[in-house]
């Protein structure tokens, strides 16, 4: 801590060049303490608006959820201790079940497609072509976009019955599925395709990991006569992995909480917050019904936890296996 | 603060001061209306509804406010499902609305939570009038002696009918018509290209006077008035009529809400409420009448005089402010003018007369709410109506799950078995039973 605070404070006051900083150990004078302490104080002054957002907005709201995790709490009566009871009651919940499959399928097909999408895009990208700087705005405008909940309004319209995707789909396959969001099998893919739709902010992680690979191993490879395929897999895959690493990661912890897009595209059909027959009740949809519509809080708290440690465990495994696939480089060039 | 534009320690405080102030001011705004030097009143008043209901209100608040010239009310409203989530929330955190819109199905639940406001208080004191009400409709928000709620419009359950379809397919339904007439009848209409229901197995307003035509009730004073068997059979109904294509297909209709499939054409009738054909007159483009509930031994029909209520808050600082207000949307003349038919038939009698339908400007509407006053004295004369019993605390998730779960059932999501066990443990679980 001392060193740091000395090391921070120099270059804040370089007009009265100082003694060099005390060793450790020794005693300050007295004056430089009370300096010392005023610059904490100061300090901490500074950071008391994000500490203070932090403690009234995130911790404590946290430590009472997990409090309300125990209890049966409907927001107006003095929540009542149960223990494990709205665990048991969870897994128990076939329609719990339900969100829970939602969302991995969700997780699982959205996720691969649009890590996929995003490097395919950044490969393109990375050429040295005219206009890429435009190219690259373009791409990355619908991720900029995609939360707002407008996004999600445009988007039920367009996979509703007898729009563009239902119309095409009719005349191009001969498919009539009679509209994604009206069909408790479809809605999830529209919901997919919205998330692949907004690759732009991984696709430009990818770019500037390209952007890092030295041009003198694609040259070497292309003397020993390695092709474009082999050049990518056995180049720009390993390159790039730890950028790959973090964005399958970020894409992941990200994907589990999808909230905003189910609930809008799936929102006012029949009557249910979360799609026909449920076919969009990702988690933590059903966690808002349980809470804001069922005013079941204790319940819903519950179900947060239980999804903060399942995003964990799934951290912990991709963090685990990064071991075998993820290539970090030595320091050996 | 110095004109020169130095900015010294003391303005600094001052200015620090006054902001305070105003933050303080604006808090007390927020926490359920105040009262201000000159003695001048808050009331906060929300409800739900649609733009339409909305324009409406405002004229009527224009005119409350001119004859309580101390009474301002601030106004608040969003679609119903929107309009509880909010509610229950403000409710939850101490602050709800001083007065608002209020249902049969939240009354108990809300009285459980110590949120409603015994209106007898004000009644005694003679802020509030209980007399000049029809069919003995001022005991409709009253609970366990408790006076939550005073209607402001009576409505019913009916069959809302797409005119031209129906007189096309030669069909006239009348009073008593069974549920065999019925269901030849939506054999008629789907021979004219058109399926003949939206979807009534999913209705709970529907299923309740069906139990009641068997003696039955959907809710009881604190549970189910009906077991496995009863919903077993009514689903299996329900899902035949969808696979046989007489009743609409459940995707299309959820695609197109929240417009409704009458109005879009899909299906050529819909059991709703009586005062529901006001939107689709809106909504729609054809003329849109009413057809009595069949019914099963040719006469009971099991249906009750619903109604929106306005209730108060307990909470509210000011309710002798709340009954007066409420005392004027329920009896002032002029305020019937304005609402019309939104909300239902007005309940005062006061209020009754002075609409008159045949007075509106606009033809089509005029002849709606021709055909929804005659419907309602129709039900009057047959004297099939019953009364209602105050919904259970937890009403409301019952009635969402029906709606969810008969659509998955009609999706074909869901057996009936399955479908009917996963309704009563949800709906017990909301229960509390």
């Amino acid at each position: 801590m001392g060193g740091t605070m000395a090391s921070l404070r120099t270059p804040a006051a370089p007009a009265a060049p100082e003694k060099p900083a005390p060793p450790r150990g020794t005693r300050l004078p007295a004056a430089a303490r009370r300096r010392r302490r005023g610059e904490n104080v100061a300090g901490f002054l500074f950071m008391s608006p994000w500490l203070a957002g932090f403690l009234l907005l995130t911790a404590g709201p946290m430590i009472a959820s997990l409090y309300f995790a125990f209890t049966d709490y409907n927001l107006f009566d003095a929540p009542r201790w149960i223990g494990l009871d709205n665990f048991t009651e969870m897994f128990g919940d076939p329609r719990w079940r339900k969100s829970v499959e939602v969302t991995l399928w969700y997780v699982v097909v959205g996720t691969p497609l649009k890590l996929a999408a995003a490097l395919g895009v950044a490969l393109l990208l990375n050429q040295k072509r005219r206009g890429q700087a435009f190219y690259r705005a373009a791409f990355y405008a619908p991720s900029l976009i995609g939360a707002s909940v407008s996004i999600a309004v445009v988007w039920k319209a367009i996979f509703s019955d007898d729009a563009i995707v239902d119309r095409t789909q009719r005349a191009v396959f001969g498919m009539d599925v009679g509209g994604w969001t009206g069909d408790p099998q479809w809605i999830i893919y529209s919901l997919i395709a919205l998330t692949v739709w907004q690759f732009g902010a991984p696709m430009v992680i990818f770019l500037a990991g390209l952007k890092q690979v030295p041009r003198e191993l694609y040259e070497a490879a292309e003397v020993d006569g390695a092709g474009t395929w082999r050049r990518f897999w056995n180049i720009t895959l390993p390159m790039i992995s730890p950028v790959l690493f973090f964005n399958v990661l970020l894409e992941t912890i990200h994907s589990f909480q999808i909230f905003a897009s189910a609930y809008i595209v799936g929102g006012g059909a029949g009557g249910n917050a979360c799609g026909p027959a449920d076919g969009s009740l990702v988690y933590t949809c059903y966690l808002y019904v349980q809470g804001f519509e069922n005013s079941r809080m204790g319940l819903a708290s519950a179900m947060a936890w239980m999804l903060l440690l399942a995003v964990a465990l799934v951290t912990a495994v991709l963090f685990w296996s990064q071991k075998r696939w993820v290539h970090y480089e030595e320091a050996s060039r | 603060m110095p004109m020169n534009g130095e900015v010294d320690r003391r303005g600094l405080l001052k200015l620090a001061g006054g902001s305070l102030a105003a933050l303080g001011l604006t808090a007390a705004g927020c926490g359920g209306g105040s009262g201000s030097g000159d003695g001048t009143v808050t009331i906060r008043y929300a409800w739900w509804g649609s733009d339409d209901r909305a324009k409406r209100i405002n004229r009527t608040i224009e005119l409350f406010e001119k004859k309580y010239p101390k009474i301002k009310v601030q106004t608040d409203f969003q679609p119903y499902l929107d309009f509880w989530k909010k509610f229950n929330t403000q409710a939850s955190g101490g602050n709800p609305p001083d007065v608002f819109q209020n249902a049969i199905g939240f009354l108990r639940k809300y009285d459980q939570r110590s949120v409603l406001l015994d209106l007898n208080a004000q009644a005694e004191a003679g802020n509030l009038r209980l007399d000049g009400f029809r069919a003995g409709l001022e005991k409709f928000g009253e609970v366990d002696g408790k006076l939550l709620g005073v209607p402001v419009g009576s409505n019913s359950m009916a069959l809302v009918i797409d005119k031209p379809v129906y007189e096309k397919a030669g069909v006239t339904p009348e009073m008593g018509w069974t549920w065999d007439d019925f269901h030849e009848a939506m054999k008629k209409i789907r021979g004219q290209g058109r399926v003949g229901d939206s979807g009534l197995y999913g209705v709970m307003y529907l299923y309740d006077p069906y139990l009641r035509q068997q003696g039955k009730a959907f809710f009881t004073k604190d549970g189910l008035g009906f077991d496995e068997a009863d919903l077993k059979e009514w689903w299996t109904k329900g899902y035949a009529g969808v696979k046989s294509g007489i009743y609409a297909d459940p995707k299309k209709v959820a695609q197109i809400k929240p417009k409704s499939a009458v109005a879009a054409e899909i299906a050529a009738s819909e059991f709703t409420w009586d005062n529901f054909t006001v939107r689709y007159t809106a909504e729609g483009k054809s003329e849109y009448g009413l057809a009595p509930l069949p019914t099963t031994d040719g006469k009971k029909t099991g249906q009750y005089l619903g109604s929106l209520m306005l209730s108060g808050s307990k909470r509210t600082q000011h309710p002798k402010e709340v009954a007066q207000f409420i005392d004027f949307m329920v009896h002032d003349p002029e305020v019937a003018k304005i609402m019309g038919y939104d909300r239902g038939v007005p309940t005062t009698t006061a209020q009754y007369e002075a609409y008159k339908p045949a007075e509106e400007k606009d033809k089509v509407i005029a002849s709606v709410n021709k055909e929804i006053a005659a419907y309602e004295e129709k039900l009057v004369e047959a004297g099939v109506l019953e009364t209602i019993t105050p919904h259970p605390a937890g009403a409301d998730v019952c009635e969402a799950a029906f709606l969810r779960i008969a659509e998955e059932l009609a999706l074909g999501e869901r057996s009936v078995d399955e479908a009917v066990k996963q309704f009563f443990t949800e709906c017990k679980t909301a229960l509390g039973s």
